[in-house]
């Protein structure tokens, strides 16, 4: 067998050149990722590039659950069964309350025109596995573009809101938590109506409430659920359950945290639901420059002309 | 018959060249690990095994794999991390730069001292990341995140062996 042999004189750029031909490269990139958002179509054809490998890399924990499903013994399965069967009674009459108070809506809004501001339908998905990203909060779910999914659709499980669609991909999509840094709500307090924005903390499990002032009528326990008021979550959908409220008159602001309503980090089978209204302002994705309200700002006073 | 005591360099050279499916399906092999479905500090921990098999494959077969396959391999893992563009590629490419540099030097030691040389690299690349997330404003996720560096150079003692020994040996096998 005839083998080349070894090139003993070196040809091409330097190692020093090539390094900063493709360090150039690489912060031009970063730049066009996050302050244009210009490689989306980059992303989407290399992520069906690496898609067939993805898949491959779950089988084996998927199989895992599959057993572990099958021989769960049938003495959970009775019992979660009859927790269902529950809930499903308990549910039962608000839903029938809210079908009532829904057909009146649309008979109002059926005197005035414009849009309902409720949503209708939605697509369930499953998430397939916590994005691979120490720094972020997103969850991989396995419906994309060829389900319908768009960026900024809201997603919610049985509980509340988990997050919102911000990287659609072919088959599958990106949802970026409500416990992301950054990552903002409009919510409005069930009790009083008294509206705030939600931001996520960065840390599992807790959301905060910036921006309130010490006098404002909050108390430990009380919830926040979506105000609908940014256009892109439909009203209504819990949010999160008032965990501290820390009062301090040095301050101009009070210190509310929060704990979500829905199981963020360990639901299986969540909810997409669409933009009730078009047009809405896309969502900040990966927005770590983004300050909470100011996109939201914008498309509140849209809202309020429309109506 | 064994072959003649040659310094490590100099074995190098005479060395015959991996095959491009070698490199191809250890590299394949390496980013199925890492998209294994780890989360929480199994994430933060995660050692980097696209990166361990490429600086394996820049230090012994420096005329196939250079920086160009980083950049493209860095790319395709931000991607799939859905990580900021460009992050895994700088990283990549700043290893594997140091790989190129200190190449020599690595192949005149034994496993556990190039371990030591790689866990330079590795923390290297972990750095670029840390502070271009920092710099964007990210938290600090946590002090897993600098065990994986060390978690990344321990990998090239079975990398080295699965790569390097067994196919060597397997060829002198033949050969006899």
């Amino acid at each position: 067998m005839i083998r080349e042999p070894p090139s003993f004189f070196h040809r091409g750029p330097s190692p020093l050149a090539r390094l900063t031909f493709f360090t150039i490269a690489a912060i031009v990139l970063m730049i066009a990722d996050h302050r244009f958002r210009a490689l989306e179509t980059v992303r989407l054809s290399l992520s069906v590039l690496a898609h067939p490998i993805q898949e491959l890399a779950v089988v084996p924990s998927n199989a895992v659950g599959r057993v572990t499903d099958y021989f769960s013994s049938q003495e959970r399965l009775l019992r979660e069964n009859q927790e269902l069967k529950v809930r499903v009674l308990e549910q039962s009459a608000a839903a029938q309350e809210a079908r009532l108070l829904r057909a009146e809506q649309q008979h109002l809004l059926a005197m005035s025109p414009g849009k309902s501001r409720y949503a209708d339908g939605g697509t369930l998905a499953e998430v397939l596995y916590t994005a691979r990203n120490p720094f972020t909060r997103k969850v991989v779910i396995d419906k994309g573009l060829q389900a319908g999914v768009a960026s900024g659709m809201p997603v919610i499980d049985g509980e509340g809101v988990v997050g919102q669609v911000t990287n659609v991909g072919t088959f599958t999509s990106e949802v970026t938590l409500v416990t992301e840094k950054d990552q903002s709500v409009p919510v409005m307090l069930v009790r009083n109506g008294l509206r705030a924005i939600a931001v996520g903390s960065g840390k599992d499990g807790s959301i905060d409430v910036p921006f309130m002032p010490v006098s404002a009528d909050i108390q430990n326990g009380d919830t926040f659920v979506t105000s609908g008021i940014d256009g892109t979550y439909p009203p209504g959908l819990l949010v999160a359950q008032v965990t501290s409220v820390e009062k301090n008159t040095a301050y101009v602001f009070a210190k509310i945290v929060a704990k979500p309503a829905a199981g963020v980090q360990n639901h299986r089978y969540v909810m997409i639901l669409p933009i009730p209204q078009p047009g809405a302002a896309p969502p900040e994705t990966r927005a770590q420059e983004s300050r909470p309200g100011k996109a939201r700002g914008g498309a509140r006073g849209r809202r309020d002309a429309t109506r | 018959m064994r072959p003649a005591d040659l310094t490590p360099v100099a074995r190098d050279v005479l060395k015959l060249p991996a095959g491009v499916g070698l490199i191809f399906f250890s590299l394949l092999g390496a980013f199925l690990l890492q998209v294994l479905p780890w989360s929480g500090t199994w994430l933060l921990a995660r050692p980097d095994f696209v990166l361990v098999v490429l600086l394996f494959w820049t230090i012994h077969e420096p005329r196939s794999i250079g920086q160009g396959i980083a950049f493209a391999l860095g790319l395709l893992v931000d991607v799939s991390d859905s990580m900021l563009l460009g992050q895994h590629a700088l990283a990549y490419v700043i290893a594997v730069f140091g790989a190129q540099v200190i190449r020599v030097r690595i192949m005149s030691f034994h496993v556990p001292e190039q371990t030591l040389h790689v866990m330079g690299l590795t923390f290297a690349a972990s750095l670029v990341m840390l502070s271009l997330n920092l710099l964007l404003g990210a938290d600090f996720p946590g002090l897993a995140f600098l065990v994986s560096p060390v978690l990344t150079a321990l990998c090239w003692g079975p990398v080295s062996w699965l790569l390097y020994s067994a196919p060597v040996r397997r060829r002198r096998e033949g050969a006899s």
